[in-house]
Order: structure tokens, then C-alpha cells, then sequence
């Protein structure tokens, strides 16, 4: 067990973002100026985060007490293992989403909001990472709602604000039983701390455990998008591009899967876990939405709309891992939480490129679109395959370990769900790749652009940059995931603490 | 601190807290009749001593623990005594609520309410005098002549509002409320017939010996009902939608944020009256009021959302809100006392705060409707921003200033073996988050449908001010929640002489 | 020497990423570097192939990929022939291919493909550890489908999507069967006499099943085997060779790979699981061979007949014996030349003449002499006349038959043969048919002579190892030698 040193990190990488905010939505007038102030919170506020991880490796944990709200309870912060890989997830994943964004919503109006909002929801994605007890993560996690809202119903109209209203009302009722269970378990526990392996230990009060599981798990299961809960998600998808990403690839569904995460590790631990035997049903409920989930998406039309079904689904590979109580499966969760992030946001840069500069939306309008954008489509395949499990890639890495640990837990029923589940990836991603790299562009003659930008001319090189950076990113995590200075050690780092294991490997 | 310590020591300390503010409402009219301006700005200046005098007394509190004194010299039994404990740290906010009412209300001062301004003041001053009076009396008659002292006044601003209906309004609050005087009036004189005096430790001690006895039971039956008129508790709480709603901004704030309160410290007072005496018994009364408090908290909620004007529905979420505090009062545990005690100061700063931020949107635009206010949030956007943090704060979302006393009482609910509560204190939150979104909805992401709203100008730096205040403070008050909590626990554990 | 092999498979793969870039523009920069590229990692494999079994195997270890294998290479003796059967054949099919794809316009996409297949092939070839062999099939097999549909036809279009719907699932197989032997082996590192130590758990026979099965599409096993006959044809002739060669011959060295390095001879006697996979291959060299003789299209039947010979693969694998493991790995080899060589022609046949059908080929010998002369040498040797190469790995696998007195088997073998005959006579009388007796055919397109000269040296090459192999069987190391070597040190752990 390392030191606990005070630290004011934590609270800055908070503020940066913060400040940023406010300065936007103050003096944020001109593009520029927004622009600046918007990549240099990020950029900053990922200098931070990134500076933490050294000491978090050796141990170390950061920890800082802002508020006392009630006796015994406060808004405080620490960093731990897991803590910081989410963290790091996010500020890293900020810089080319702020970067895409403003490219994306140029010429568009509310711009101060939207990027005022934008840098607000990666501040309080972070304060949910680092949060010390639940009380901090719950004050945070509705802050994300709030702060995620506006950038919801930015584009207007009747279809956004009913799909806002219905975010609004899943995740505010999410927060409502989030908020129970959390009284529930100070009055049997007597504190939120999640900074231990189980502070529910050593009660026994089986129908009350059970409540408080229910309790949290719907409670975090709705931006978790864990069936029935995720209706609200695919509404979503009426948000202008870099929200969705942001939303389905890195805060509001990874807050939820992250609290699901502390609430089985650190508020019941995984010992408690397993003699309790509710982890069982978690794993059901997850392979049941992996799979239908994957069978909805099947039918789509509409490429945003295909990509949230995704999401449901590799979302729930997180929730059976965390669900299996196993070393193997806890890292595959944790990694899952980097890999599907990378993924799947490269797959909405890609969709938005696609929107801006052909306007097409439907994937039966995407023919031969891989002679025309080939550096997209080139970056989106590379995330197809990630997602079917294809080795080199992120997602290879995820379906091993969660396989691993499917058997170390003597659940070896779920392989198949997996295999099932990259068979049913293959067969909504291959049709998409199929179409744009082997069918000639409807109505014009393949002409044969040999050159691989071409046609990305009419893209920015703002957006295409992050785009082609998070696609590497896919690479790297899946070839490099071992290599000394990714931050794969961190999430085994995380896995030991969870399990009490000393040592390195898992 | 020590210099303050020293000034805080000052034996008149206590009569001066109602003494100072009553006399400046007597002086008023006197002197100042024909200049209401200057008239305004000397209430302004009383209020703020007299918060200031209150300050001192916290401060002496701090220091040496409850203290007390008695009126004119004479000792208690037989004189009137005062006694400063720790539920009596809400002159604070009595003083602090006035004031800042009385800064909002400056446009008032001039203009077409002129010719009333002075008796606006005045009244004010009264209102803050019995407030403050009554919070600190030991004796019951005095708590009676306070109590008077602060209704009174309340009624006749209600009357002086210029908005339509105000006078019916005002009278559906006089009648129960003279109706409630005088029920108080005769559990005081059944009290003092069984004991012989009228010193509440001193009729405690005397009554404990004759048990629950009817007429004991009597009495309190008497003056609770009485008290619970004034704080609105279900079903008592009929007159309060009109009123607060009728009444002009700065007045419905001192009336949900404070007249109502008084009634609550009232019954809490009567805990320490007729708990020894009672004993057991006292258990029915407070299941009676936790059963009250979450019918309260269930209509007033439901209430709340259907409303289509913005001031009814605050007031609604009074009655909600009151429900909660008798929850907490209810359910005995010291965890869930110190909730609602706490929640008496949240919440009066929070609606306080709602209601002049409410009154600037209405005043400026002269539309009562949520559904025409909608797109003001562009037009007014400080005055709607601090609507809207006040409606978030009051549904309780941590860390604000709502969730302090809703935690708490979640918490004593779990520890009375309750968890059943659970599900009205949050279910409750829920629907007040409900109508706050329905407002911030309108205000922020609707198109504007009236002309008021087009044309309407953000509100002037004297209606700004106290609301942002306030609110701001109602925002951050949660975060100091564990230092008012622990303030307020040892007078929590020792209510009721348990 | 671990290094030759990495850079043997970097090579290709070089040649891959060059071929994006300059090779688009100009085809002559093209033929350069595929035909540079082909050459430089034949003669590297030559090189392994030459000294695997003089020294211990050296082994190099790259990324740790997922625990707890890293990316590793070994060369041994089975390693090298497979490597240096799929080299060679690269040779010849880049040979055949720059002649083939001279119109087409997406030449260097092919040409592209095709080197990164090969790399990851080899790959396979040295893999250390089953992640590593893994990777490169995995990879290699999406590859493939590209490969496939190069001539974007509807009929190519289905066949690819065929082949990828069976080779998918047969991918997730193949991942549950490795994760489960990771879990209940402890290792996954390819060691002669395989790596169970313990007992033999349940679960292991599950991990043969799925990866038998898994390895088993690609390898043509009976059942698995329906992508072939539409896949084969499909893809364009230079490809269908390799397809045909050496692509399946992956499915089968995977497959001995697991089998003996990881379950171990003594292990899966035990388990008592060969008979089926034996009777599974030995139905499907029978079914192969007759459904073959109902086959019109030339490289159709040539697909059936890939089918039935692989079939002798697994079969002889199947009876755990060295000899008959010599027999098979040799045959592998063998065979890889052969029935390239036999598509070679195929393709020669559609390229010169536009003859795609058995009943079209009457009389083409008199005007393709080259090719008529190619393929006849072929089909003996295919039949497995004597002193060519087919007959080689054919008459070791029998003869360890009948040693065993495995009699099932070894008539199957001879069946098979039988059939062989049967199927390929009709194709030989066509060509052979004097010409007069088909006056009717009028002169197709390309003047109808012999193809080309690259195209021609193709022919020949493929024509010529199968005569060179099967004379030189026994003296020199390729590739019976060390086949025979390969056999040992699987069944027996002998040093390698």
C-alpha cells in the first residue's frame, strides 16, 4: 500500500476545465479565442492527469478533502489506480474531440454554449474519476448530466428536446435511486468511502445488501445503457456529432460503467461479491444486452443510430466483466474502458467526416465511399475490426482477457456470448466495409482517385487528424497494450488493489 | 473574535434583538412620514444592527453555551425570561432575510407605492421584532404576544400588495390565523391553569408529575393546532398558496422563508414543554406529525407541478418542503431532528431566495405564467440563472442547501427502521426537480410567445443582488451542511428531555 | 538464424507497403518489386530450410502481445518446409499473376495483398506459440477474402461471402479453443510431444473440438469444406493456386501444429479423438474425389480434387504414426506444386484460349503444347505415378498404413488415387484429342497458343519441382528430408 500524499492535482485538472468553461462562456465571443481556450483546457488539463501517473504506478495515491456537506462526509478527492486510468481515458480522448468539434461546428450557431458545456463535462468526467466516496461521485455524476443536456438539444427542434426530455428523465431517475441506495448504505456502513475493498463487509443483513445492490446497479445501469435501462441512448443520437462521440465514447456511458465499477469493487468488494452471489444476475443481464444489443443493431438503417446499438453492446462487455469477480475479467473491464473509447470514437469522427462532406447518413448511401474518403474509411475499418476481435487490434486484447476471466470464474458459458457477439459484429460492420471499399460510388463512375486524401480535401485537417490519431490509438492499444509505458500497467495496477494481490501480473 | 467576544457580552443583548427593530418601527412613521426614502434607508439600517446584534449573540453562544435573561430584572418564575439556545441562532437569518427584503423592495420606495412606503418599512420591522422575540422568549404568554406581533403584520402586508385578489388573500390568512391565535391563546390559558405559571421550563416541571392527563393532552392538542395553522402543515396549509402567491415578492419571502418557520419553532418549543410530562405519549403526537409531514411533502410536490403560475408553485414547494421538516421533527431520531432543524435554515434561505428571484422575473414583466415566461432566461439572465440554481438547490441535488436536511432525515429514517420513508424524502426530491426543470425548461430552452418577454430588461442591481445572494448562498450552504449539523445536534439530542 | 525468419516475413510485408506507394504508378516499378520481394524471401527460406534441424531451433521474441505468449518465432524442421513451400510458390504464382493481371488495372492491389498474405503466412509457418500463429492466420485469413473478390464479379462476390461465413465462426473457434487450452494448459507454446503435464482435464477435449473444427474450415475437412469449390474458381487463377496450394495447407499446418506441439501424440491417444478426425478426412477425400467427376468447370473439379488430396493430410495425421506423418507433411509440400501448377494451367487455359470447361478442351494440346505437356506431368504426378512427386508423400503414408494394418485407411488412400485417375483422364483425353475431331471450336481471342513467357516459366517451374522432388526425394533435404525430420520430432520429441 502506497503513501497518501496531499495533493493539489487532483483539484486543478478539475479547475482547468472549469475555468476554461467560464471563460468561454464569458469572453468566448470570437472563434479563435473559444478555440484556444477550449484545446488549451484540454491540453493542460491532460498535462496534469498525465503527471499523476508516475506516482500512482509507484503506489502513490493523491488525495485532497474539499468540503464537509454533512458529519462524517465530504466532497473529496483522491486518485487511485482506477481512478486515473478513467481519468486519463477522458483528458486524453478531450484534446482530439475538442479539436474535431470545433472544426465540426464551424458556422454554427451557439457556439459559446456548446463549447463552454463541452469543457464543463470533461471537468466534472473527472471529478467522477477521482472522487473519494460516493457522495463526491454522485455530486459529479449528475453534474455530467447537467452539463451534458444543453450539448444534447443543441441542434433544436421537436426531436432534440423530446430526446433531451427523455435523457433528462432516464438519468435524473437513475440519480434518484443512485441516491437511495447511497443513504441506505451510510446508515449501514456508516461512510461512503471508496477507497477500500468493501465497506459492506461486515454487514450480513441479506435483504438490505440486496436492496442497495439493486438500488446502485439500476441506479448506474442507466447511463451504463444496461437493458432495459438504455432507451435513452440511441434518442440521443439527434446531438450534433462530437457530442455523441464524447457522450457514447467517453463521459456520460463510461461515468456509468466506472460507478458500476466502484460500487462491486470498492463498496461491496469482490470477496463479499461472490459469497453474496448477486454478480450472477449482473452477468446474465449483461450477456442478455451484449446479444440483443447486437441484434438491433443488425437492423439499422442509419449509421449514428447503428453506432449507439454498438455501444449498448460493447458497454455490456464491461458490465460481465465486472460482473465475473475475476482478475482476468476485472482488466479486461478496465481495458475495455480505454479500448472501446478509442474505438468507438473513431467511429463517430468517422460518420461526422462522412455527414460533412457528403451528407450522407444512411448506411445504404455509403457505396463506394472508401475510394472517396479513403483515409476515413481506412481509420473506421481499422475500428470494424477492433470490434470483431481481429488480433493486433484493441479489441482482440478485450475479448482475450474477458474470456480468461470468464473461465477463472467458471463461466465459461459466456465464451460463447463473446464468439456469438463478434460473429454478430462482423455482421453488421463487414456489410458497411464491404459497401465502401467494394462497391463503386452510386452514380458516378469509379473514376479512381489514387491518391488516399483525396476527397478528404473537402475535410479539414482538423477533423482529420483526430480521426486518423484515435484509429493509431486502436493499433497501438492493441499491439503495443504490453509495452512499458502504455498504461496498461495502470489498469493492472487497478487489478491488484481491487483483488488485494501483490506484485505484477494479474 | 475577541473583540467581538467582548461586545458580545453585553448583558442587554437579548431584549435588544426585538427591542431595537420595534422601536425603529415606531420611530418610523413618527419621524419620517414624509420622506420615504430616507424612511427606507433607516429600516434598512435597523435591520442590519439588529442582524448585527444577532451575530453577537451566536458569538456569545459559541463561547459560554446557552444563556438566558430575564426581563426588567425580575427572575423567572414570575418574570418573563429570555433564553438563547441554539435553535435561536435563526435571528441570524431573521435579521439577514429582512434586510435583504427590504434592499430588494427599494423600487417599491419609490414610485407608485410612495405613500405606503413608510408603512411598509415599518411593518417590516414589527415582523422582524415578533420574529426575533419569539424565537428567544422562555415564557408562553410572550411567545403569544409574539406571535401576534409577527402575524399581524404579515397580514397586512399580504393586504397591501397591489396585485389582484391580495385583499381576498389576506383574508383567507387572517381567519385561520386569528382562528390559530386564539386556539394558542386558550392551550396557554389551560397550561396556566394546571400549573400556575407561564415560564415554559418551569410548567414543564410542573406538569410532569400529573402524566398525560386530558387536559395536559388538551392543552397541547390546543396550541399545536393552533402553531401548526401558522406553519402550514397539512391539512392547515390552505391559506398558504394564496397568500404567498398574492403577496408582492420581497413579503413572500419573508413569508415562506420565515413566517412559517415560526410556527415550526413554536412546536418545537412545545416538545420541551409537554415531552416530560407526556412521555410515551408524546410518541403518538410525533407519528401524527411524521404522518402530516409526508402527506405534506406528497401534496405539496404533486401541487407543485401542475401549477402554471410561478409564484403558487413556490409556494406549493413550501408546503412540500414544511412536510419535510415535520418528517424530521417525527421521526425523533437525533439524526432526523437535527435534518429538519437544518432544514428550517436551508430552506428559508432557499425560498427566500427563490421568491425575490421569482419577483424580479414577474415584476419586470408583469407575467405570473411559467408558460409566458418562457425564452426570459435570454432577456433576464441573471435574475433567471438564479431562479433556476434556487430551484435545483431547493429540490435538494447535492451539494446544495436542500440536501443537508433530506440526507439527514433519509439517514433517521433508516435509523428509526423506516426505510419505507426513503422513498417519499427522495420521491419527493424527484418531483421538485421535476417542476424546477418544467421552469428552467421554459425560461432557458423555449422561444419566447409574449411581448413582455421580448422586451423585457434585466432587473436592477438592488432586486439582483439579495436574490444572487441568497441563492448563491443556498447553493454553497450544503457544502458547510456537517458544521450546521453538528451545530444544531446537542440541542437535537437534548430535545424533549429525552 | 531466428532473424532470417523475421526478416522472411518482413520482406513480403515490405513489399506490401512499397507496392501502395510507388508500385501503383508503374508496372513495371510493380513487377520489380513483387518479383524482388518473392525471390529475396525464397531464397531466405531456402536458407532456413537448409540449416532448420542442423542446430537446435533458435527462437526470437517480439511484443508480448496478451499473456502469457509474447509474439515469437522458432524455426524447425516443420516450420522451414511450410515456409519455404509457400516461398517457392509465391514465386511461380507472381510469375503467372504479372501476365494474368496485365489489363487489369488493379493490378497493384492484388500484388499488394498477395505479399502481405504471404508474410503473414510465413508467420504462421515460424510461429513459437499459438498467439503468434494466431495472428498471422487470423489476419491473413481476411486478407484473403480481398484476394477472392479481386474480380468484383457477382459470382466472386458470393463466393467471398461464403468463404467469410465460414471462416468467421471458424475464427471464433478457434479463439475459445486457444483460451481454453491457455487456461487449462498453462501454456501455449508449441513443444514437441506437446505441453500437458498433468492429467488430462474435460475440458480439453472442447479445445480439440473447436479448434479442430476451426483449423478444420480452412483446411478443407470434411464437413467445413463448402467455401472451397466456390472459392477456388472465384479468385483469379494465380490466386486460386495459392489458394489452393498452400492456403488450405495453412488450415492443416495449424491444425498438426496444435495437435502435436500442444495436445502432444501421447495426450491424444489417450484421449482416443484421431479415429473421428480421420474418418471426417477420409470421408471427405472419397466424397471429394467423386463429386470432382461431375464437375464441368476445369478449376472447379481442380477444387474438389484439393479437397480429396488434403484429405490425406489429416487422415494419415490421424494415425498418430512418424511415418505417416513424414507422408503427409510431404505431401503437403508436394502437393502444393502440383495442384498449383495444375491452376497455372487452368489459368493459362482461360487466358490464352477462354476455355473455362472439361467438355471446351478438345484439342487444345495441339495449339498450347507447352501447357498440355505441364499439365499432363501434373495430373501423374497428382495420380501419384512414379518417380514424381506425388507419388512420394503417397507411398510413405501407405506404406505406414499397411505397417499399422490400418487397412480403412489405406484404401481410402487408394481410392482416392483411383479417383484421381478417373477425374483427371477425361481432362487429359480432351487435350489430347486429335485436332481435326474439333474443327468446330473457332480460334479464340489471344491468338490461342501457349501464354506468355512469364506465364510459361510458371508452368514450367510448378512442372518442374514435382519431377525434381519426386526423383531427388530421397537425396536431397527438400522436402522429404525434412519432412521426415519434421515427423520425428513431433511424434517422437526428438531433438529437432
Amino acid at each position: 500500500m502506497g503513501a497518501e500524499l496531499l495533493d493539489a492535482r487532483p483539484a486543478l485538472a478539475l479547475l482547468v476545465s472549469a475555468t476554461g468553461a467560464g471563460l468561454i462562456m464569458l469572453i468566448g465571443y470570437r472563434a479563435r479565442l473559444r478555440a484556444w481556450l477550449a484545446v488549451g483546457a484540454a491540453v493542460l488539463k491532460f498535462v496534469i492527469v498525465w503527471s499523476m501517473l508516475p506516482g500512482v504506478l509507484a503506489g502513490q495515491v493523491y488525495g485532497l478533502t474539499l468540503f464537509e456537506v454533512l458529519p462524517g462526509l465530504a466532497l473529496e478527492l483522491r486518485v487511485d489506480a482506477l481512478g486515473l486510468f478513467f481519468a486519463l481515458v477522458s483528458s486524453t480522448l478531450w484534446i482530439p474531440a475538442t479539436i474535431y468539434a470545433l472544426a465540426y461546428m464551424r458556422g454554427r450557431q451557439g457556439q459559446r454554449r456548446f463549447f463552454s458545456f463541452f469543457a464543463l463535462c470533461v471537468a466534472t468526467t473527472v471529478g467522477i474519476a477521482f472522487a473519494e466516496n460516493l457522495l463526491t461521485l454522485f455530486v459529479f455524476y449528475e453534474l455530467l448530466t447537467v452539463c451534458t443536456y444543453p450539448l444534447v438539444i443543441h441542434e433544436g427542434g421537436l426531436a432534440a428536446r423530446r430526446a433531451g426530455r427523455r435523457y433528462l428523465i432516464y438519468t435524473l431517475s437513475g440519480g434518484a435511486l443512485i441516491l437511495t441506495g447511497m443513504v441506505v448504505v451510510q446508515h449501514l456502513a456508516g461512510t461512503l468511502s471508496l477507497s477500500g475493498t468493501g465497506i459492506l463487509d461486515s454487514i450480513d443483513n441479506h435483504a438490505a445488501l440486496l436492496a442497495i445492490f439493486v438500488l446502485l446497479v439500476a441506479g448506474f445501469g442507466v447511463k451504463a445503457a444496461i437493458m432495459p435501462l438504455h432507451s435513452w441512448l440511441p434518442a440521443a443520437m439527434v446531438a450534433p456529432v462530437p457530442v455523441s462521440a464524447l457522450l457514447h465514447a467517453v463521459a456520460v456511458v463510461k461515468a456509468g460503467v466506472f460507478g458500476l465499477m466502484r460500487v462491486v469493487y470498492n463498496v461491496f468488494g469482490v470477496e463479499h461479491m461472490r459469497v453474496l452471489g448477486f454478480a450472477g444476475y449482473l452477468g446474465l443481464l449483461a450477456g442478455f444486452t451484449i446479444l440483443a444489443a447486437s441484434v438491433i443493431a443488425l437492423r439499422q438503417h442509419n449509421l449514428k443510430r447503428l453506432l449507439a446499438w454498438s455501444t449498448i453492446s460493447q458497454l455490456s462487455y464491461i458490465v460481465l466483466a465486472i460482473s465475473l469477480l475475476t482478475p482476468a475479467a476485472t482488466l479486461a473491464g478496465i481495458i475495455h474502458l480505454a479500448n472501446q473509447a478509442f474505438a468507438k470514437i473513431t467511429m463517430f469522427f468517422a460518420a461526422g467526416a462522412i455527414q460533412r462532406a457528403t451528407g450522407k447518413t444512411r448506411i445504404d448511401e455509403l457505396d463506394g465511399i472508401g475510394r472517396q474518403l479513403p483515409a476515413v474509411m481506412a481509420s473506421f475499418t481499422v475500428a470494424g475490426l477492433s470490434f470483431i476481435g481481429v488480433p493486433l487490434l484493441a479489441g482482440f486484447i478485450t475479448k482475450w482477457y474477458l474470456s480468461l476471466g470468464a473461465l477463472q470464474a467458471g463461466s465459461g458459458g459466456y465464451m460463447v456470448v463473446l464468439a456469438l457477439s463478434g460473429l454478430l459484429n462482423a455482421a453488421y460492420w463487414l456489410p458497411i466495409l464491404y459497401r465502401a471499399w467494394f462497391k463503386p460510388p452510386a452514380g458516378v463512375a469509379a473514376a479512381g482517385n489514387t491518391s488516399p486524401l483525396a476527397g478528404s480535401a473537402a475535410l479539414s485537417p482538423m477533423m482529420l487528424v483526430p480521426l486518423l490519431i484515435c484509429a493509431a490509438y486502436v493499433l497501438l492499444l492493441g499491439v503495443g497494450a504490453e509495452a512499458p509505458a502504455m498504461p496498461f500497467v495502470l489498469a493492472e495496477a487497478a487489478v491488484r488493489l481491487v483483488f488485494g494481490l501483490p506484485g505484477p501480473a494479474p | 473574535m475577541r473583540a467581538l467576544a467582548a461586545f458580545a457580552d453585553w448583558p442587554h443583548l437579548l431584549p435588544a434583538l426585538f427591542l431595537l427593530p420595534l422601536a425603529g418601527a415606531a420611530l418610523l412613521p413618527a419621524l419620517l412620514r414624509t420622506r420615504p426614502a430616507v424612511a427606507w434607508a433607516s429600516a434598512l439600517a435597523v435591520a442590519l444592527a439588529t442582524t448585527m446584534l444577532a451575530v453577537l449573540a451566536l458569538v456569545r453562544l459559541l463561547g459560554d453555551g446557552d444563556y438566558g435573561y430575564a426581563m426588567a430584572g425580575w427572575a423567572p418564575p414570575l418574570g418573563i425570561e429570555l433564553r438563547y439556545d441554539r435553535l435561536s441562532a435563526i435571528t441570524l437569518l431573521t435579521g439577514a432575510l429582512v434586510s435583504l427584503a427590504l434592499l430588494f423592495a427599494r423600487r417599491e420606495m419609490t414610485g407608485a407605492g410612495r405613500r405606503q412606503a413608510v408603512l411598509y418599512c415599518s411593518l417590516v420591522l414589527i415582523l422582524l421584532g415578533g420574529m426575533n422575540g419569539f424565537v428567544i422568549t422562555a415564557d408562553l404568554f410572550n411567545l403569544f404576544v409574539f406571535m401576534e406581533l409577527l402575524s399581524l403584520p404579515a397580514y397586512a402586508l399580504v393586504a397591501m400588495s397591489p396585485a389582484r385578489g391580495a385583499a381576498l388573500a389576506a383574508l383567507k390568512y387572517l381567519l385561520p390565523g386569528a382562528v390559530s391565535s386564539l386556539l394558542v391563546l386558550f392551550g396557554i390559558g389551560v397550561l396556566h391553569a394546571l400549573t400556575g405559571s407561564l415560564n415554559m421550563a418551569d410548567v414543564a416541571v410542573r406538569l410532569t408529575p400529573g402524566g398525560p392527563s386530558p387536559a395536559t393532552v388538551l392543552a397541547l392538542v390546543l396550541i399545536s393546532v393552533g402553531l401548526l395553522v401558522k406553519a402550514a402543515l397539512f391539512p392547515l396549509h390552505f391559506w398558504l398558496p394564496d397568500a404567498h402567491s398574492a403577496a408582492p415578492g420581497p413579503v413572500s419571502a419573508l413569508l415562506s422563508g420565515l413566517v412559517v418557520k415560526m410556527g415550526v419553532v413554536g412546536v418545537v418549543r412545545m416538545f420541551d414543554v409537554f415531552g416530560p410530562a407526556l412521555g410515551g405519549a408524546m410518541q403518538a403526537f410525533e407519528n401524527l406529525l411524521l404522518i402530516l409531514g409526508v402527506l405534506a411533502i406528497l401534496t405539496g410536490a404533486l401541487a407543485a407541478l401542475v401549477q402554471h403560475e410561478l409564484k403558487r408553485m413556490l409556494a406549493w414547494s413550501t408546503v412540500a418542503n414544511i412536510g419535510y421538516i415535520f418528517v424530521g421533527l417525527g421521526l425523533a431520531g437525533s439524526a432526523a431532528v437535527s435534518g429538519g432543524i437544518a432544514h428550517v435554515f436551508y430552506h428559508g434561505l432557499t425560498k427566500a431566495g427563490l421568491f425575490l428571484a421569482a419577483a424580479a422575473l414577474v415584476e419586470r414583466t408583469g407575467l405570473h405564467d411559467i408558460d409566458d415566461l418562457r425564452g426570459l432566461g435570454h432577456r433576464m439572465p441573471l435574475a433567471a440563472t438564479a431562479l433556476s440554481a434556487g430551484l435545483i438547490a431547493v429540490a435538494g441535488v447535492p451539494p446544495t442547501a436542500g440536501f443537508v436536511g433530506k440526507w439527514q432525515i433519509a439517514l433517521g429514517a433508516l435509523e428509526a427502521g423506516r426505510p419505507e420513508l426513503l422513498v417519499v424524502v427522495l420521491g419527493g426530491a424527484l418531483l421538485a426537480l421535476a417542476y424546477g426543470m418544467r421552469v428552467i425548461n421554459a425560461l432557458f430552452f423555449r422561444a419566447p410567445v409574449s411581448d413582455q418577454v421580448v422586451t423585457a430588461s434585466e432587473a436592477p442591481a438592488s432586486m439582483l443582488v439579495p436574490s444572487v445572494l441568497l441563492v448563491a448562498l443556498a447553493l454553497a450552504g450544503g457544502l458547510s451542511g456537517a458544521r450546521v449539523i453538528e451545530f444544531i445536534l446537542p440541542f437535537a439530542e437534548s430535545l424533549g428531555g429525552r | 538464424m531466428a532473424l532470417l525468419a523475421l526478416a522472411a516475413i518482413g520482406v513480403p510485408l515490405a513489399g506490401a507497403v512499397l507496392m501502395i506507394g510507388p508500385g501503383r504508378h508503374s508496372r513495371r516499378a510493380a513487377a520489380a518489386i513483387v518479383v524482388v520481394a518473392t525471390a529475396v524471401t525464397a531464397g531466405l527460406c531456402l536458407l532456413l530450410a537448409a540449416h532448420a534441424g542442423a542446430a537446435p531451433p533458435a527462437g526470437l521474441t517480439l511484443i508480448q502481445l496478451v499473456p502469457p505468449m509474447p509474439i515469437a518465432l522458432r524455426v524447425d524442421a516443420m516450420g522451414a518446409l511450410f515456409a519455404l513451400t509457400v516461398a517457392l510458390l509465391g514465386v511461380l504464382a507472381t510469375l503467372h499473376a504479372l501476365v494474368w493481371l496485365r489489363e487489369d488495372r488493379r493490378y497493384w492491389q492484388y500484388h499488394a495483398v498477395l505479399l502481405l498474405c504471404m508474410g503473414l503466412m510465413l508467420l504462421v509457418a515460424f510461429a513459437a506459440n499459438l498467439i503468434t500463429l494466431l495472428v498471422g492466420y487470423e489476419l491473413f485469413s481476411l486478407a484473403a477474402f480481398v484476394l477472392i473478390v479481386h474480380q468484383r464479379s457477382p459470382k466472386a462476390f458470393a463466393a467471398g461471402f461464403k468463404y467469410l461465413a465460414y471462416i468467421l465462426p471458424a475464427s471464433a473457434l478457434t479463439l475459445i479453443g486457444t483460451v481454453l487450452l491457455v487456461f487449462h494448459f498453462g501454456s501455449i507454446e508449441f513443444m514437441p510431444g506437446g505441453v500437458l503435464d498433468r492429467a488430462i482435464p474435460p475440458a480439453a477435449y472442447v479445445a480439440w473440438i473447436c479448434l479442430v473444427l476451426g483449423f478444420g474450415v480452412k483446411a478443407a475437412l470434411f464437413p467445413l469444406h463448402g467455401w472451397v469449390p466456390d472459392a477456388h474458381p472465384a479468385a483469379p487463377a494465380p490466386f486460386s493456386a495459392v489458394l489452393s496450394g498452400v492456403m488450405v495447407a495453412t488450415g492443416s499446418f495449424a491444425m498438426l501444429r496444435v495437435l502435436f506441439e500442444l495436445f502432444g501424440p501421447a495426450a491424444l491417444g489417450q484421449m482416443g479423438v484421431m479415429p473421428w478426425l480421420g474418418t471426417a478426412a477420409g470421408v471427405g477425400v472419397i466424397l471429394a474425389g467423386v463429386l470432382a467427376l461431375g464437375e464441368d468447370d476445369l478449376k472447379r473439379r481442380l477444387a474438389w480434387s484439393t479437397i480429396s488430396q488434403m484429405g490425406y493430410v489429416l487422415l494419415a495425421a490421424s494415425l498418430l504414426d512418424t511415418q505417416a506423418l513424414a507422408g503427409a507433411l510431404a505431401h503437403l509440400a508436394n502437393h502444393a506444386f502440383i495442384k498449383g501448377g495444375l491452376f497455372f494451367c487452368a489459368g493459362a487455359f482461360i487466358f490464352s484460349a477462354g476455355v473455362h470447361k472439361v467438355s471446351e478442351l478438345g484439342g487444345l494440346a495441339w495449339r498450347m503444347p507447352l501447357t498440355a505437356v505441364v499439365l499432363t506431368v501434373l495430373s501423374l504426378a497428382l495420380i501419384g505415378v512414379p518417380p514424381l512427386s506425388g507419388f512420394v508423400g503417397k507411398w510413405m503414408m501407405g506404406g505406414a498404413m499397411a505397417a499399422d494394418g490400418a487397412l480403412l485407411p489405406l484404401s481410402v488412400l487408394l481410392l482416392g488415387s483411383l479417383l484421381a485417375a478417373l477425374y483427371l483422364w477425361p481432362v487429359l483425353a480432351a487435350i489430347w484429342s486429335p485436332a481435326e475431331d474439333n474443327a468446330a471450336v473457332e480460334p479464340p481471342a489471344r491468338g490461342g497458343g501457349d501464354p506468355p513467357r512469364l506465364m510459361c516459366l510458371a508452368l514450367a517451374g510448378s512442372a518442374l519441382f514435382s519431377l525434381l522432388f519426386g526423383l531427388a526425394a530421397v537425396v536431397t533435404g527438400y522436402p522429404l528430408g525434412l519432412a521426415v525430420r519434421a515427423a520425428a520430432v513431433l511424434t517422437g520429441g526428438a531433438t529437432p
